[in-house]
C-alpha cells in the first residue's frame, strides 16, 4: 500500500518541532493510515532529526500504535476488572469463534480488527465492547454477534 | 468561543457578576448527564429531545442555557440521568419519550414525576430527592460538587458558580502561605501513593533552579477506575485552577496535563477548558495582573499502564518509550528533563481550590485525622448500584458496598472487594468494617489506590482473579528489570497451571518467593506492588488455592478445566434454545424432554447458561 | 565536589557526594556482582538488579541497586546480608531460566548453588540467545557512539534490542561497541578476512597500511571523520603501527 507522503508531511507540519510532539504525530498517523507506516517513521526521523530506531521503538512500545494496518472497524473488548468478572472472556471467545481471529489480529478481508483494552472507564455498563466509537454495554456472547452485523 | 482577556482581579469579579446578571432571568437549567456511560445509553438523544421540546413549547429563555449536558452525575447503571439546577430531583432511565412530560410537569410547574425516580428494591417505594436515594444520600460531594451541575465546555458556568475565586484568594497569599495551607490541610496524593501533597510542594520549591514543572497525572490506568475520567470530563476547570495555584506556590511557569489515550472525551474537554482559560487570560502571561506567567500543555498517553508511574510518565512526555527510572533522587529534585517537578493526580489537583477557599479547618472537618477530606471512588463489579461516588475518608467498606452500593445482586453472597487495582489487594468479609483511609487499607495488605472498588461475589474465583491481574501486569510491564519482566511471567505460568488443574504441592510457596523477589527487587511501583493481588488472595483465600491444587476443584465454578456444565433435568423444559445456540452442537434432546450436554465436546463457552430461560444449566 | 562519609559493610569510607555505591565499593575492595552497568555509559544500570544491596537511611531500610544509588550523608550499606543473598539468588535463577545458554549466567548460578532453575527454561520460540535485555547495547550506541542504530523494542518479556523492522541499519557504523559492552556476549559479530557482519549488515574493513590487519570498518572511519573533522590519513595505520 503506497503512502501519500503529502499526508505525512501535512500531519508533521501541524505540530511544534519538538520531541514532545512525537507520540502525538504517531497517533495521528495511526488514525490517518490505520497504522504507523515505515515511510512515516523515516520522514519524521528526517524532519525532526531524531533517530529512526527511537521512533520505531515507540511504535513497538505503545499499544495505541500498530505497525501493521488495522481493519476498517476496530472491536475493542474491555477486559477491565469489572468487565472480566461480568463475563468479558465469554464475549471475546464468541467473537473469536465468529471472526476466526484472536485479539491483536485482523480478519483476512480487513473488515475487523479485534483488541482487548484495559478499561474504557464505563464499568457500570460491564461488560463493554467499543466498536469504532460506539459503546455497547451489557455485552453478551449473543448480542455482540448481532451488533457486529452493523459494520460492513 | 470568543473571549477577551481579563487583566485584573477586579475584572474577573465584574465578569462573574455580568454572567449572573445576564442569566438571572433564565429558566432554571435542566442538566442531562453527558458522561460516557449515559451517552452510551442514549443521553444525547434525550438532550436533543429537550432542545426540541423547549423550542416547540415556546418557553422563555435561551435553549442554550436552559438545557445543558454535564459531566458524570454518578449513578451510572441508572442512566440516562437528568437533574435540575434548582430542584432536589434526580430522574433516572430517562428516554426521549419522557421529555414532553418532564417539560410540562417539572420544568413548567415544578411537579415531581415519582415513577422516573429511584425505586427501592425492598420497599418498592419511589424517591426522587438526593437525600432519600441511598446511593446519593450517603455521599459527600465536595470535589464532585459541580460535576453534573455545569456544562464542562462552558467556562462561564464554572466562573458563575464561584470558579477561579480560589485563584484570586491565592494571589493574595504568599507562595509559602499557600504551601502551609496545603500542608496543614493534610491533603494526601489521591492517585494512590497517599504522599502528603504539601510536603511534596515544599521540597520542590526548596530546590534552586531556573526551570520547574507541574504535571497532572491523568493516566488513570487501573482497570475499573474512572474517577479521574469523570473529573477531567465533568469539571476540567477545577483541575486547571488547582494547577495554577500549585504552580504559583512552587514557582513553575510550565505545566503538562498527561491524559491517557483511551479517554478521548476527557482530552477534548480539557483542551477546550485550557483554550477558554487562555482566552480569558487565566492562563498565559501576567495572569489577572499578578505578574505570574503559567500555561498548560496537553500530552497524550499511548496505551501503556506503566506510564501512570511518574518517572515513566515524564519519559513519555519527552517523546520516549515509557520506562521508569530509579527514584533514588525524587522527581521533586530531578523530574521532567531532570528539572524539579511536582506531579500530582487529577483528584489531588481538584482538591486544591477547595482547601484555599474553605480553609484548613473547613477541609479537616471531613475525613479522618490521618486522611482528611473525601475520596472519589468508582464502584463496580458484582454490586447493585454501580457508578461514581464521593465519600468522606473513614467511611466503612460495609457502608460503601451495602448502603451506597445496594449490596450484591441476584441474592448472591459477598466475597471480597478489590481496592487499588493491580497494585492492590482484596479485602474479605471479615474486614468489611474497616474504615477506608490510606493507612488502614495498607495495613490490611491492600492499598487505597486511585479509587477503583471492585465488588466480588461467591461466583468469583480468587485464583482466577490473581491470574487476571498478573496477566494484565505481564502485558503492561515495561520489561526493563529482571524481577518484573521474568518474575511476572513465571508467576503467570504457575497460576495458569493451578487454574488448569496442573497445580502441584509447592506452587503457593514458589509464588510467595517470586512475590518476595518483586517486592524487594523491582525497579518501580508496578513491579513492587505486583505482589499484592497474589499475596492478598493467598492470605485470605488460601483454601481456594488448595482446592485447585489438591482436589483439582474450583469452588467458585469458574476455572474451565475444573468444571463441568450440566443440565438440571428438573428445571429443563426441553425448549431446545440452548441446543440451537450451542457453538459445539453438543447439546442433545427431544423437544419438551430434558436435554443433556456432551461433556467431552463442551468448551464451557457459557452460551447455554446465558440463554436458558429456566436457569437450568448448572456449573459444578 | 562535596565529600561525604558513609558506612559500607561496617567500614567507614569517604567519597564524593552522589557517586554511586558500586564504584566506590569497588575502589574500597568490596565487590558487588553486576552486569548491566558500565561506568563509561552514564545512562546504564538499574536493569539486571544483580547489584541490589541493603541501604539504611533516615530510619528506613530498602534494597537498592548499587550501580545508581547516590552516596549521601547518613547512609549505611550492607552488601552481604541474608536478605540480599536471598533476593540476588532469586534474580539469578530467573536469569538462568531465561538464558540457560549463557556461560556468564551459568557461572553466577553455580556460585550461588543453583543447579537447575525451578522454571521452564526458555527454548525454541522463547530463545533469547544469551540476551538479558539489559539495554547496555542501545545505551552505548546512543550515548557514546551517538548513532542510535539500535533501540530496545517492545515491552515486557518481548523486550529485545534491534534495528527498525529487523532490517540492516543504514546508520550503523559497524564499530561493534554494542558487542564489546554486552555483559553476556549476546550480540553476534562475525569478523572475516576483510569484512565484518553485525546486525544483518556487512561492513568492509579498512586494512592497516603497515601490517595489513583489518582493524576498523570504513563506515566507522567515515563517521569519525565526519563528526570530528580528523584527517582520514590518521586512520591509515592501525593503533599498534601508529
Amino acid at each position: 500500500m503506497a503512502i501519500d507522503i503529502q499526508k505525512v508531511d501535512g500531519i508533521v507540519s501541524g505540530y511544534e518541532q519538538s520531541k514532545e510532539s512525537l507520540l502525538l504525530i504517531l497517533q495521528d498517523f495511526q488514525r490517518e493510515f490505520s497504522y504507523v507506516p515505515e515511510e512515516g517513521i523515516k520522514r519524521l526521523s528526517d524532519i525532526f532529526g531524531v533517530p529512526e530506531s527511537r521512533i520505531y521503538a515507540m511504535a513497538t512500545f505503545y499499544k495505541a500504535l500498530s505497525l501493521v494496518p488495522k481493519g476498517r472497524h476496530t472491536i475493542k473488548v474491555c477486559t477491565g476488572t469489572a468487565c472480566h468478572l461480568k463475563g468479558a472472556p465469554f464475549v471475546v471467545e464468541a467473537i473469536e469463534r465468529r471472526l476466526k481471529i484472536k485479539p491483536g489480529q485482523t480478519t483476512k478481508d480487513r473488515r475487523f480488527s479485534l483488541e482487548t483494552v484495559n478499561c474504557v472507564g464505563t464499568c457500570a455498563l460491564a461488560p463493554v465492547v467499543v466498536i469504532d466509537e460506539d459503546y455497547y454495554g451489557g455485552s453478551t456472547s449473543e448480542n455482540i454477534i448481532k451488533n457486529l452485523k452493523r459494520y460492513t | 468561543m470568543e473571549h477577551t482577556k481579563i487583566s485584573t482581579i477586579e475584572g474577573l469579579n465584574k465578569y462573574r457578576e455580568k454572567i449572573l446578571e445576564s442569566e438571572k432571568n433564565e429558566l432554571p437549567t435542566v442538566f442531562v448527564c453527558g458522561g460516557t456511560p449515559c451517552l452510551a445509553k442514549g443521553s444525547r438523544q434525550v438532550f436533543e429531545a429537550f432542545k426540541k421540546e423547549f423550542g416547540a413549547q415556546g418557553l422563555s429563555g435561551s435553549v442554550e442555557l436552559g438545557i445543558k449536558t454535564t459531566g458524570c452525575q454518578g449513578f451510572c447503571n441508572q442512566g440516562p440521568l437528568v437533574t435540575f439546577a434548582d430542584k432536589d430531583i434526580v430522574y433516572m432511565g430517562v428516554k426521549p419519550e419522557h421529555v414532553p412530560e418532564i417539560t410540562e410537569k417539572t420544568v413548567k410547574k415544578g411537579e415531581v414525576i415519582a415513577s422516573l425516580g429511584y425505586r427501592d428494591p425492598q420497599t418498592k417505594e419511589w424517591a426522587t430527592e438526593y437525600s432519600r436515594i441511598p446511593f446519593y444520600g450517603h455521599q459527600k460531594k465536595l470535589v464532585l460538587k459541580d460535576v453534573g451541575q455545569l456544562d464542562p465546555a462552558r467556562i462561564d458556568d464554572y466562573i458563575a458558580g464561584g470558579g477561579y475565586s480560589a485563584l484570586v484568594k491565592a494571589f493574595g497569599m504568599s507562595p509559602d502561605a499557600i504551601i502551609d495551607n496545603i500542608e496543614q490541610s493534610g491533603l494526601r496524593g489521591r492517585g494512590g501513593g497517599g504522599f502528603p501533597t504539601g510536603r511534596k510542594w515544599r521540597s520542590c520549591k526548596a530546590i534552586k533552579t531556573d526551570v520547574r514543572y507541574v504535571i497532572c497525572n491523568g493516566d488513570e490506568g487501573d482497570p475499573g477506575a474512572f474517577m479521574d475520567r469523570s473529573i477531567m470530563e465533568g469539571n476540567p476547570h477545577a483541575i486547571i485552577e488547582g494547577m495554577i495555584i500549585g504552580a504559583y506556590a512552587v514557582g513553575s511557569n510550565k505545566g503538562y496535563a498527561y491524559i491517557r489515550d483511551e479517554y478521548p472525551l476527557a482530552i477534548e474537554n480539557m483542551k477546550t477548558a485550557i483554550e477558554d482559560a487562555r482566552g480569558l487570560g487565566l492562563l498565559g502571561k501576567d495572569i489577572l495582573g499578578s505578574n505570574f506567567d503559567f500555561d498548560i500543555k496537553i500530552s497524550r498517553g499511548g496505551g501503556a499502564f506503566v506510564c501512570g508511574e511518574s518517572s515513566a510518565l515524564m519519559r513519555s512526555i519527552g517523546g520516549n518509550v515509557g520506562e521508569p527510572r530509579a527514584k533514588y533522587i525524587r522527581s521533586v529534585e530531578k523530574g521532567l528533563y531532570d528539572k524539579p517537578t511536582v506531579l500530582n493526580n487529577v483528584e489531588t489537583w481538584a482538591n486544591v481550590p477547595l482547601i484555599i477557599t474553605g480553609g484548613v479547618q473547613g477541609y479537616r472537618k471531613v475525613g479522618t485525622k490521618g486522611s482528611p477530606g473525601t475520596k472519589v471512588f468508582s464502584l463496580a463489579g458484582k454490586v447493585v448500584n454501580t457508578g461514581l461516588v464521593e465519600v468522606p475518608m473513614g467511611i466503612t467498606l460495609r457502608e460503601l458496598v451495602f448502603d451506597i452500593g445496594g449490596g450484591i445482586p441476584k441474592g448472591k453472597k459477598f466475597k471480597a472487594v478489590q481496592t487499588g487495582g493491580p497494585s492492590g489487594g482484596c479485602i474479605p468479609e471479615s474486614l468489611l468494617d474497616l474504615q477506608i483511609d490510606f493507612d488502614s487499607l495498607s495495613d490490611a495488605g491492600s492499598m487505597m489506590g486511585s479509587g477503583g472498588i471492585i465488588v466480588m461475589d461467591e461466583e468469583t474465583c480468587m485464583v482466577d482473579l490473581a491470574k487476571y491481574f498478573i496477566t494484565f501486569l505481564v502485558g503492561e510491564s515495561c520489561g526493563k528489570c529482571t524481577p518484573c519482566r521474568e518474575g511476572l511471567r513465571r508467576m503467570l505460568d504457575i497460576l495458569t497451571g493451578i487454574t488448569e488443574g496442573r497445580g502441584k504441592q509447592g506452587d503457593i510457596e514458589l509464588l510467595e518467593e517470586l512475590c518476595d523477589c518483586l517486592k524487594w527487587g523491582a525497579l518501580c511501583a508496578l513491579g513492587t506492588s505486583a505482589a499484592n493481588p497474589v499475596l492478598s488472595t493467598i492470605r485470605y483465600f488460601r483454601d481456594e488455592y488448595e482446592a485447585h491444587i489438591k482436589e483439582k476443584r474450583c469452588p467458585a465454578g469458574v476455572c474451565k478445566e475444573l468444571i463441568t456444565y450440566r443440565i438440571d433435568e428438573e428445571k429443563c423444559t426441553g425448549c431446545t434454545v440452548c441446543a440451537k445456540k450451542c457453538p459445539q452442537k453438543c447439546i442433545s434432546g427431544e423437544k419438551k424432554r430434558p436435554h443433556t450436554i456432551d461433556a467431552s465436546k463442551c468448551i464451557k463457552c457459557g452460551v447455554c447458561r446465558a440463554v436458558c430461560p429456566f436457569d437450568a444449566v448448572i456449573v459444578e | 565536589m562535596e565529600k561525604i562519609k558513609f558506612v559500607i559493610d561496617g567500614k567507614e569510607v569517604e567519597a564524593i557526594k552522589d557517586r554511586c555505591v558500586l564504584d566506590v565499593a569497588r575502589e574500597n575492595g568490596i565487590y558487588i556482582p553486576n552486569l548491566c552497568y558500565n561506568p563509561e555509559v552514564k545512562s546504564s544500570g538499574g536493569s539486571c538488579r544483580l547489584c541490589l544491596v541493603e541501604a539504611h537511611q533516615a530510619g528506613r531500610m530498602r534494597l537498592v541497586t548499587a550501580c545508581n544509588y547516590p552516596i549521601r550523608e547518613g547512609l549505611e550499606i550492607k552488601t552481604d546480608t541474608s536478605l540480599v543473598k536471598r533476593i540476588r539468588k532469586g534474580i539469578i535463577e530467573l536469569l538462568l531460566a531465561r538464558v540457560p545458554d549463557s556461560d556468564v549466567i551459568r557461572e553466577l548460578a553455580a556460585n550461588d548453588g543453583i543447579d537447575e532453575p525451578r522454571f521452564v527454561k526458555d527454548e525454541g520460540e522463547n530463545y533469547h540467545n544469551k540476551c538479558i535485555a539489559c539495554g547496555l547495547c542501545m545505551q552505548v550506541c546512543e550515548e557514546v557512539v551517538g548513532v542510535s542504530a539500535i533501540a530496545m523494542l517492545n515491552r515486557g518479556p518481548d523486550k529485545i534490542p534491534g534495528t527498525p523492522y529487523k532490517k540492516p541499519s543504514e546508520v550503523c557504523i559497524g564499530c561493534g561497541a554494542c558487542a564489546y559492552v554486552c555483559p553476556t556476549d549476546a550480540i553476534p559479530m562475525e569478523d572475516n578476512r576483510d569484512t565484518r557482519k553485525i546486525w544483518g549488515r556487512e561492513f568492509k574493513m579498512h586494512l592497516c597500511s603497515v601490517c595489513g590487519k583489518p582493524y576498523m570498518p570504513e563506515a566507522q572511519i567515515d563517521w569519525i571523520v565526519k563528526t570530528t573533522g580528523k584527517d582520514r590519513v590518521f586512520f591509515d595505520k592501525c593503533p599498534d603501527c601508529r
